[in-house]
């Protein structure tokens, strides 16, 4: 009993989900102020082209219009969430690069009057080719999309594990297959906004932004508008979903900020949704061919890797992104000699971002088809030759990550279990099929220069905990996450826990949501700060207690001698104790973490342990093709999942259904689709994710192990099951109708035309 | 996204909205709003008056009389389907009516704005500035068109689905003006001219649609298909209409052509004839060349074909061992 | 031309001064700040705008405010009953059918129309009328569960 927790590991709706049932949660768009200006943006309706005169004169006197700027007006400075890959301007300077482009901003007294003025700036354009295919797009003598960036190619890398020649040679089997993955929209149901206000007489702009980096963002918009960090404070309100889309920064921050700070009035931007489609971020679109070497076993032995990311017209988190694809090859299999390289060429088109995988979802692609594809010319069972190479606990992976726990051959078993695979794997009848694909991912990365997070706990005079977190909830419930720890650690209940999160003027610095960080790094840190605030109090009862504090315990808002549950004090009586012990008031905890590491790994120039540590994941699909129409029904999935010890299982699981819809999306309905350029489809009526009617069953399975190093034996749950959700659908197409598809999405059009040859 | 400025009527009698039709060239009716208002916030349709219909109280009715089951045009879709006549006897209909976008479309929009909604096509459905990025188009106003390369020819699709469903049932509308109404086949309502889509003459309205008792005789069904299964419009849509017992068939086909388009050539072949495996198999093949769809959506014009002949196919296969 | 209209809201009437090209959405958020209507894609494909006209659900960025006049309007801020939460909203809080919260309003208000038109919906008839309210977080079970729930309490005198 003393060991069981109370609050960590339960299933808790989280902190704020009333407000969000009740409509009372207020998201950006939520909030105003008096004397709001409404911002717009006019975007580039070529796909190419330089700037050579912007005539802002008419917009400007249209009535009600206060303010226009274009490029030239914003300090001269690059903005980008990848430092070293900073290659956008707030607004372009001097050149367009793709359909949708910021070109200038307006702002006015009503939306609808910055609607109207956008279409009087008058901008003479001098068109130049475009390029909208990346293998076009790298040859020489191609467009310059950026100048002074050779072939397009703004990020190569090219890395040897092992002796890949050797291994090659000494396998028994070699297989090369190439593999598409589309490009995919985040689609998070709130758009982008952001509303900024100024206050001379500080010289500090506040902007409340939906975004999932309160902190890049500051350093961004400080950079950029010259003013100093300290001066900037981004305030995060609710968001309406990210899922990456919101890891970066846009015209609209920059803009917003920029009138504030002339104007002297806050300024709301909002985009519309067919600027989130277009002129935000995608899932990069990836042409991958992966050739493996294997032992008649169906063993592993080299792997070479080639891809080419259609990166779109800037690099966004280009870098990061090639090299998480790169090394998460090696998870959860074990590769021990692996050759990849990999391009992220710039297009004139849309721009490539952080999805959820975030580079990893296409490689899985690529990796768990052919997988499927070895096992059938090896005349092995697709499930066996997944356990034969799992890597596990302990054992090496060859870039040096390092693997305390691991649940992966596990999930694979009970993944295959739960669908029936001895049963139904080659088994039922034409048209239906099962298959299965594993993933693993990192929770959050380590010892990268920020990457690191802070947390400050207040116990008040009436026992009441106050958390300062930098975490940036964005809908999946970090918030309620960090202050489930900080109750088990402090021994009361979730509801005596205020938290107050993403403000960078108030909060402790962290990096945001991005690389499925939150739950261990913000965590520990709240845990530590917590811890902190504890050892203080715990110093005061053990005295009263006529105990050791090393013996004391805090549960259920009681503190006990450990062995003897008799000797107990409410933390209620303990805190009036240490008042009128003069103690001084309040008592506060402070934790910064960050992932333990012995070298610096940037994952770039250094290989090393990624990560603080990794999840596991297995997807198994069940599938009907219905060979009328084509259209392939995704039954039912499965999905096992090693996230270590979850913190709120109903929030976990709450993150698998989602990643598994979404991967369903992937896998057979949504496709950005771009002509020209010009995507076809910005809308939600043309873009078509997943409605309820397309739900499959869902059937999600816990794999516990217990993590050293995450806070009470946690991984993370947000992005992994993404991974492979596309894999596993179409691996079981395969099962029902024997075709191979290596390209997504598998359309009901492409079922048809592919039965049509079969039967040829 | 803002709608255009406009001025807004709401007249209380059908005469009354006539004349308001008359009086300004440049007025569009209002019913459920669901297909004109994204329509006008996209600024492919900017009417100078809106005229709202909803308040005109007697178009909101289904009815029997003499065995003509009668639907006034303001009727929801939702009451079209979930009215007990429709439903039992016209599967057709209330298989089409409930598969239109969603439940709220469902609710908001009306039969008579589902029958009478623009055609559609992917250069056309989008936002003004979206459009600026090439030429203005024919059927917007300009010069050219981006799917076929011929002047001053608009071929987007007509994508409704309740069209097709009706026209298999025989359906008769009525167009009311101030002083004059008219009755015709609900096929005769649709110009095949891409641009101006409807025959409907100066300051006329569609006020009912009346379906003869003979339908009910028959057989009938409505297939769709799409990409997902609720919100989007058809990539093709299929009406059948079978009489076994009097060997009489009739098909139609949505989101192929620039009207809702019967198929001719396919209910030849099937007239006289008992349903069968190899009947079902011709017939799907002849329906497959129905049309000649275009390039107006992302779906290919070659799997629209197909996905005529199949759905037909699946419509006929339901009618197989039918009493009726 | 500015015109001033009556909307009875959540039983309350308020006047306020519209032009007839505003929505209904825009005339609730931007004029009366009643901002737990949201705009997910303002074209009438999401049902973040969801509001109940006269019981049944509308997508109010597809709606005229001049046609909402003489029509009871309800939005989530007028579900509740006597202060406390409805039904629906405890249960999407305790079944974890909400994560960001931005498609929630929409999804509960669709979801009373469902209940109260019929007391034991089957769970493909919640589908099929709530398929037009999007959710990008959740993968919809946990929202199917919530309102099922529901469901099954009425009826058993809970
Ligand atoms: C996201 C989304 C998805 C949709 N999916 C579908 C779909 O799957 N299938 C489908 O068929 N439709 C679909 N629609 C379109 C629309 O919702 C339906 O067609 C609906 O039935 C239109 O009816 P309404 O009453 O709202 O029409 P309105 O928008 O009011 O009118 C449509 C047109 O008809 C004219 N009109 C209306 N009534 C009359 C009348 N009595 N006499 C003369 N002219 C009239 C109007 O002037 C207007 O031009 C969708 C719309 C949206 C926004
Ligand atoms: S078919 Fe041609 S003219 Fe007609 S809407 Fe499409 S692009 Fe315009
Ligand atoms: S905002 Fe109205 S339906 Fe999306
Ligand atoms: S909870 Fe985020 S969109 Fe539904």
């Amino acid at each position: 009993m003393e060991n069981e927790l109370n609050v960590v590991g339960q299933r808790l709706p989280m902190h704020d989900a009333a407000a969000k049932a009740k409509g009372t949660a207020q998201f950006t768009d939520d909030l105003t102020f008096p004397g709001m200006l409404h911002g717009r943006i006019l975007r580039s309706p070529l796909a190419h082209a330089k700037i050579l005169r912007i005539d802002t004169s008419k917009a400007e006197k249209l009535p009600g219009v206060k303010g226009v700027v274009t490029g030239q007006d914003i300090p001269d400075r690059l903005y980008g969430i990848v430092p070293k890959a900073r290659d956008e301007y707030a607004l372009a300077r001097d050149k367009v690069r793709y359909i949708g482009d910021d070109v200038a901003a307006v702002c006015a007294i009503a939306p609808e009057i910055a609607e109207e003025a956008i279409e009087l700036i008058k901008v003479d354009y001098e068109e130049l080719p475009a390029v909208f295919d990346p293998f076009e797009s790298k040859k020489d003598g191609a467009p310059v999309i950026h100048e002074g960036i050779k072939n397009n190619t703004s990020f190569a890398i090219k890395k040897e594990f092992g002796d890949v020649k050797k291994a090659f040679a000494e396998s028994d089997a070699i297989f090369e297959d190439t593999f598409f993955s589309q490009a995919v929209n985040h689609a998070p149901l709130e758009p982008h906004a952001a509303i900024a206000q100024y206050d001379p007489l500080k010289g500090e702009v506040t902007i409340w932004s939906s975004t999932q980096i309160p902190f890049f963002l500051r350093r961004n918009l400080s950079n950029t508008l010259q003013i100093p960090e300290s001066r900037v404070r981004v305030i995060k309100p609710k968001v309406g979903g990210g899922f990456g889309q919101k890891i970066d920064m846009f015209a609209k921050d920059f803009c917003a900020a920029w009138f504030a700070m002339h104007l002297g009035k806050p300024v709301k931007f909002i985009y519309d949704r067919e600027e989130v489609f277009i002129s935000t971020r995608q899932r990069h679109p990836m042409y991958i061919t992966v050739k493996t070497g294997m032992k008649k076993d169906g063993t592993i032995l080299a792997q070479k890797f080639q891809s080419y990311a259609d990166g779109g017209a800037y690099n966004s988190t280009a870098p990061t992104m090639m090299a998480l694809s790169c090394f998460f090859l090696m998870i959860p299999y074990k590769v021990p000699n692996l050759f990849y390289e990999g391009y992220h060429v710039y297009t004139n088109k849309p721009v490539g971002g952080a999805m959820r995988g975030h580079g990893i979802p296409q490689a899985r692609f690529a990796v768990e088809r052919q997988l499927d594809l070895m096992a059938g010319r090896l005349g092995l069972d697709p499930a066996e030759i997944r356990l034969k190479n799992s890597i596990h606990a302990g054992e090496p992976h060859s870039a040096g990550f390092v693997i305390n726990t691991c649940g992966f051959s596990e999930s694979v078993k009970k993944a295959a279990d739960a669908i029936g695979w001895k049963e139904k794997r080659g088994k039922l009848p034409f048209g239906r099929g099962v298959g299965l694909a594993g993933a693993s991912f990192p929770s959050g990365v380590s010892n990268m220069s920020h990457i690191s997070s802070g947390a400050v706990v207040q116990v008040g005079q009436d026992g009441a905990v106050n958390v300062l977190s930098g975490a940036a909830d964005i809908g999946q419930g970090a918030e309620t996450v960090i202050s489930q720890i900080v109750a088990e650690e402090l021994g009361v209940l979730l509801e005596d826990i205020r938290i107050t999160a993403a403000d960078t003027g108030i909060t402790p610095l962290d990096p945001g949501t991005f690389g499925s960080g939150v739950t261990v790094r913000a965590g520990n840190a709240a845990r530590l700060a917590a811890l902190e605030a504890k050892e203080k109090l715990f110093e005061f009862v053990a005295e009263k207690l006529e105990a050791n504090p090393e013996d004391l315990i805090a549960k259920n808002r009681e503190i006990f001698v450990k062995g003897s549950p008799g000797t107990v004090m409410t933390i209620k009586d303990a805190i009036k104790g240490y008042q009128y012990a003069d103690l001084p008031m309040p008592i506060v905890g402070r934790g910064s973490w960050m992932a333990p590491t012995d070298e610096p790994t940037t994952l770039f120039e250094q290989d090393g342990n990624f990560a603080p540590n990794y999840s596991f994941m297995t997807q198994a699909a069940e599938i009907e093709v219905d060979l009328v129409t084509g259209q392939v029904k995704l039954l039912r999935m499965v999905t096992a999942h090693d996230c270590g010890r979850p913190i709120n299982p109903m929030l976990v699981e709450g993150q698998l259904e989602g990643s598994v819809v979404g991967g369903m999306g992937q896998a057979l309905y949504e496709d950005v689709i771009v002509e020209k350029g010009q995507v076809m489809n910005p809308s939600f009526l043309d873009y078509g994710f997943p409605t309820f009617l397309e739900m499959p069953q869902i059937e999600t399975i816990g794999v516990e192990t217990d993590d050293p190093i995450g806070p009470f034996g946690a991984k993370e749950a947000g992005e992994g099951t993404q991974l492979s959700p596309a894999p596993a659908i179409v691996n079981a197409i395969y099962d029902a109708i024997g075709v191979d598809f290596m390209e997504l999405p598998v359309t009901p059009e492409k079922i048809l035309k592919a039965m049509e040859e079969k039967g040829k | 996204m803002r709608l255009p400025k406009f001025r807004y009527i709401e007249p209380k009698s059908i005469e009354e909205a006539s004349a308001f039709l008359l009086d300004e060239p440049g007025a569009k009716i209002l019913a459920g709003g669901t297909d004109i208002l994204p329509n006008m916030k996209h600024r492919v349709e900017l009417p100078s008056v809106v005229i709202n219909i909803k308040k005109i109280p007697e178009l909101n009715t289904i009815r029997q009389d003499n065995g003509v089951i009668r639907i006034g045009a303001l009727t929801p879709l939702k009451k079209v389907y979930e009215s007990p006549i429709i439903a039992e006897n016209l599967s057709a209909l209330s298989s089409a009516a409930s598969s239109v976008g969603s439940y709220h479309h469902q609710t908001m929009g009306t039969i008579g704005g589902n029958i009478c909604q623009q055609n559609r096509c992917k250069y056309f459905n989008q936002s003004q500035w979206w459009r600026s990025a090439r030429p203005t188009c024919f059927k917007a106003g300009g010069e050219i068109c981006h799917v076929v390369n011929k002047e001053e020819v608009c071929y987007s699709a007509y994508s409704g689905d309740v069209a097709p469903a009706l026209m298999v049932l025989d359906a008769i509308i009525i167009l009311q003006s101030k002083d004059n109404s008219r009755e015709m086949p609900l096929d005769m309502l649709f110009s095949g001219n891409g641009k101006a889509p409807l025959n409907l003459k100066e300051g006329e309205l569609l006020t009912e649609i009346t379906i003869p008792g003979k339908a009910k005789d028959g057989f009938s069904t409505y297939l769709k298909s799409a990409n997902r299964e609720s919100i989007d419009f058809p990539i093709v849509g299929t009406a059948f209409w079978a009489s076994i017992k009097k060997k009489e068939y009739r098909v139609a086909f949505t989101a192929v052509d620039r009207k809702p388009l019967r198929g001719g050539s396919v209910e030849d072949f099937l007239k006289g004839k008992d349903l069968s495996e190899e009947v079902l198999e011709e017939a799907s093949q002849i329906a497959s060349k129905e049309a000649s769809p275009v390039k107006t959506s992302v779906y290919s014009p070659s799997y629209k074909r197909k996905m005529m002949g199949l759905l037909l196919r699946s419509a006929i296969q339901e009618a197989m061992g039918r009493e009726k | 031309m500015k015109k001033g209209i009556e909307l009875k809201i959540n039983g309350d009437n308020y006047e306020v001064l519209i032009s007839p090209n505003n929505t209904l959405l825009e005339v609730l958020r931007d004029k009366l700040g009643l901002m737990g209507t949201k705009q997910g894609c303002d074209l009438g494909a999401c049902g973040a705008c969801t509001v109940l006209i006269n019981g049944e659900a509308y997508l109010s960025c597809i709606m005229l405010a001049m046609d909402a006049v003489g029509k009871e309007i309800m939005t989530i801020e007028g579900i509740e009953e006597d202060g406390l939460l409805h039904p629906l909203q405890t249960a999407f809080v305790e079944k974890g059918g909400l994560q960001c919260g931005f498609c929630t309003p929409g999804m509960i208000l669709t979801a009373k129309t469902i209940l109260d038109e019929e007391e034991h919906p089957t769970e493909d008839t919640i589908k099929k009328k709530m398929s037009g309210n999007l959710c990008r977080c959740t993968g919809y079970k946990k929202i199917v569960e919530a309102v099922m729930s529901v469901s099954e309490q009425t009826g058993e005198g809970a």
